[in-house]
């Protein structure tokens, strides 16, 4: 990659951030948290977007996040009270600033009418503002020079000698400018700055070079020189502080006017040292050609003449440049290292299989051994996977936007809440989460939330809430939209799954049957194609692609009080602890989060039911009993249970089964490689692993096979329909 | 980059990269580290961008070989190089005890 893309691609990953740091701190000031820390880091947010957007000629962008930011600034100077039309207003234009940022990334535009609407509200608010203030419309130009104070500026010595036509260098300005590595950091370069500072006039730098430590303590990105700059320029101060519009919170920056005389006297006091080091220098030459020359170096152990002189450290003492707590990966480097890992895992379970084979006792000290190396290795994986999680707050934090907009274009008042954004899980299921929950929220919104005026006729609050929640619930996340709409219209969605032909009429479902027909492909409860809800591609494709991340959604509704959408996603894609069994003579892997027992079926406890179905008494219940070989197409017979081990095993709705297997083999942590990306989806196989012996495992999809007779009865339902 | 060619067991040649933007810094100065000792010839006539990050690891490699009393000798620095370090507000003399070859 070049360089300059690689900067930009740095630029666009800061702005996502520092999006989301907009985002949260304008809805905390939605909530009435306004505090001077918030509103700073709101403005700060804008404000670093537009300096990055400014160096590399996003035009577009820093002209918005200027409109944006000058708004902003009367939030941060008490000029505007944050009520909630004031929040809302920049609630929406932080979605346009994320527009802008997404067009510049892509080379796109933003729609012309509607940045024209947001400009025109926040500068309404500017000029609200002002006209409540007294004052006029702070210029937005000048916006950036609030944050400083006004420096007295003698100009009477020039006006003075020439007061009808003023030469054309009018002003003398001495900048003090001490970069941090921040500034760098940011792709901003301090000898591009001194460049422009030139361009305004004659300018004269002396650079500082007494921080700069030996190359052993050097950091390469760190900021030692500053700059000292005599400029004479026809330009403004304002003009003058322009230059260094985007850099200012990276570096400390003075500007002062100096008369010329001041000037004068001050340049002598500066020359005077320089003299004395540049005959100490020639001296030193003199003496001998390979000793340091006293320019820079520390040379008292050389050259008694000279005095010491004193090469600065890097100021860490006194914190200047505090160690950098994060370092930013490329997500490559993470995902490589993650596949070296399950290979590690593979291979120690293959040694741990030679070992076996070999009949070596418990106690050995290579049985020992390998069961420590077990231990680390299980320790390195869950550090690599902890590299990987992030916290689903991201992807919860977009939706928020999405209501906004949702509620807004349906004349609905919806009202989300977010629980547990805290959650990790892994980056790439946060990553593939966002649009099958961006199209539930917008479902639930569309068809869920009733009008703010049905809501009144039912005795609801006008205003309809969403909730959105992330837990950790035994070894996989579960993410919930739960809304308090009208809950789903059974009569209407059965209606529609017979006119489409996806069930018969006389057919005789459960309420959660029917409610899970709108998964069934191509249904859709609206009666218009909206350009909210899509194109009726809704469920399916929602459950699809939650499929795909191993997952498995699930809903609950209750008429007039809600419906409750459950997604239960599994940590990480990578690996799983899994049980070991053995199906005629075939290995399979059931994830060991799904067993809760095993047991041994005795014949008293086996009965069979009418159709043929088994089920198993246990503890006062009986629990269907599943011969996964018969599932699974292994063995066309079923064979007698009490030959086999049954696994109690639960899914995530909650239905216990008894799955039959003929033998367990043992636990183990197996990396999993995926069916669909490798070969395809398999009904009743999640993915599948590779063994110690380097043989192919497949892993039960236990709700699949929980939920078999279920999808027996609908296989035989579809059958009939057809 | 060092050119082994120019190279005996007491001198070393460092070729300056043509870029020396932001992102050569740490490059430049695990180079110039790699030859610390030596006494070394810095060769700049490549150059055609300058940053003042790398400028540091230049001037600070100056400071640690005359403390260690090695010479360090910066050549050919090409136009861009004298242009940029002179904007920057350094005499090129700071980077080399030698009067330079140019």
């Amino acid at each position: 990659m070049d360089p300059m893309a690689a900067i930009k691609q740095t630029f666009f990953q800061e702005c996502e951030e520092l999006l989301t740091e907009l985002e949260s701190g304008l809805l905390k000031i939605e909530d009435g948290n306004d505090d001077p820390e918030t509103v700073n880091a709101v403005f700060r947010a804008v404000h670093s977007i537009k300096g990055g957007a400014g160096a590399f000629g996003f035009d577009e962008l820093v002209e918005f996040a200027h409109i944006f930011e000058t708004a902003l600034d009367l939030l941060r100077s008490a000029k505007l009270a944050p009520n909630p039309s004031v929040t809302k207003t920049f609630l929406r234009a932080s979605d346009s600033l994320a527009d802008f940022v997404r067009a510049a990334r892509e080379n796109g535009c933003v729609a012309g009418a509607h940045v024209k609407s947001i400009t025109d509200e926040l500068n309404a608010l500017c000029s609200g503002a002002a006209k409540k203030d007294g004052t006029s419309p702070p210029k937005q130009q000048n916006i950036d020079d609030l944050d400083f104070q006004p420096v007295a500026v003698s100009l009477d010595s020039i006006f003075e000698s020439t007061p009808e036509e003023p030469p054309p260098f009018t002003q003398d300005f001495l900048i003090r400018f001490m970069p941090k590595p921040a500034l760098y950091a940011k792709a901003n370069e301090a000898l591009c700055l001194l460049r422009e500072l030139g361009g305004l006039g004659e300018m004269s730098v002396e650079c500082c070079v007494d921080e700069i430590p030996l190359l052993s303590e050097l950091d390469p990105e760190g900021a030692y020189l500053s700059w000292s700059v005599h400029l004479r320029t026809s330009a403004d101060e304002a003009r003058v502080r322009e230059i260094f519009e985007f850099v200012e919170w990276d570096c400390d920056l003075d500007i002062a006017a100096a008369d010329v005389g001041r000037l004068l006297e001050e340049f002598q006091a500066a020359l005077e040292p320089c003299a004395k080091l540049v005959s100490l220098a020639e001296q030193q030459k003199n003496n001998n050609q390979h000793m340091a020359s006293a320019t820079l170096a520390p040379s008292d152990e050389h050259d008694d003449n000279a005095g010491p002189v004193k090469v600065a450290h890097p100021s860490n003492e006194n914190g200047a440049y505090p160690a950098q707590t994060t370092i930013r990966v490329d997500l490559n480097r993470v995902d490589r290292l993650i596949n070296l890992v399950g290979e590690l895992v593979i291979n120690q379970a293959m040694l741990s299989q030679r070992v076996a084979e070999a009949g070596l006792p418990r106690a050995s000290s290579v049985v020992i051994g390998l069961d420590e190396l077990e231990q680390l290795t299980r320790d390195i994986q869950d550090s690599v996977m902890a590299i990987r999680a992030q916290p689903v707050k991201a992807v919860f934090q977009r939706m928020s936007r999405t209501v906004r907009e949702i509620a807004a274009m349906t004349g609905k008042s919806v009202r989300l809440v977010t629980e547990g954004e805290g959650t990790e899980v892994d980056k790439t299921v946060v990553e593939r989460l966002t649009d099958p929950l961006t199209h539930m929220i917008r479902n639930a919104v569309d068809h869920g939330i009733e009008t703010p005026e049905a809501r009144a006729a039912a005795g609801k609050a006008e205003e309809g809430s969403l909730r959105l929640s992330a837990t950790h619930r035994s070894g996989r996340v579960v993410i919930e939209v739960a809304d308090d709409g009208a809950g789903l219209n059974r009569g209407r969605i059965r209606e529609i799954a017979v006119s489409r032909g996806l069930i018969p009429a006389e057919a005789d479902l459960t309420d959660d049957e029917i409610d899970n027909l709108i998964f069934l492909p191509g249904f859709s409860t609206a009666s218009t194609v909206s350009n909210i809800s899509g194109r009726g591609v809704g469920m399916d494709v929602v459950k699809r692609a939650i499929q795909a991340l191993g997952g498995r959604i699930s809903i609950a509704s209750n008429p007039g009080r809600g419906s409750t959408f459950s997604m239960s996603l599994p940590l990480t894609l990578a690996v799983l602890d899994g049980m070991v069994v053995t199906v005629a003579d075939q290995t399979l892997v059931v994830p060991l989060t799904a067993v809760i027992e095993t047991l041994q079926p005795k014949n008293a406890n086996v009965h069979v039911l009418g159709d043929g179905a088994r089920v198993i008494a246990t503890r006062s219940s009986f629990i269907p009993l599943i011969d996964v070989g018969s599932v699974l197409f292994y063995r066309t017979e079923e064979t007698d249970p009490t030959m086999q081990v049954a696994l109690l095993v639960e899914s995530e709705s909650g239905a216990r089964c008894a799955l039959l297997v003929d033998a367990i083999q043992g636990q183990r942590q197996v990396v999993i490689k995926s069916l669909e990306t490798n070969y395809g989806r398999v009904c009743g196989i999640a993915a599948a692993t590779i063994l110690g012996d380097g043989r192919v495992a497949l892993i039960l999809d236990v709700d699949a096979i929980v939920d078999r007779p279920r999808m027996d009865r609908a296989d035989q339902t579809l059958v009939a329909a057809e | 980059m060092i050119d082994e060619s120019k190279s005996d067991r007491y001198m070393r040649t460092l070729r300056l990269p043509d870029i020396l933007d932001l992102r050569a810094a740490s490059p430049l100065a695990a180079n110039l580290l790699a030859i610390r000792g030596h006494q070394a010839t810095i060769d700049a006539s490549h150059v055609q961008r300058v940053g003042a990050q790398c400028v540091q690891v230049l001037l600070s490699a100056r400071v640690t070989w005359a403390a260690d009393s090695v010479s360090f000798v910066l050549s050919n620095p090409s136009e861009a190089f004298l242009e940029g370090v002179g904007t920057l507000g350094i005499p090129i003399a700071k980077f080399s005890e030698q009067e330079l070859s140019r």
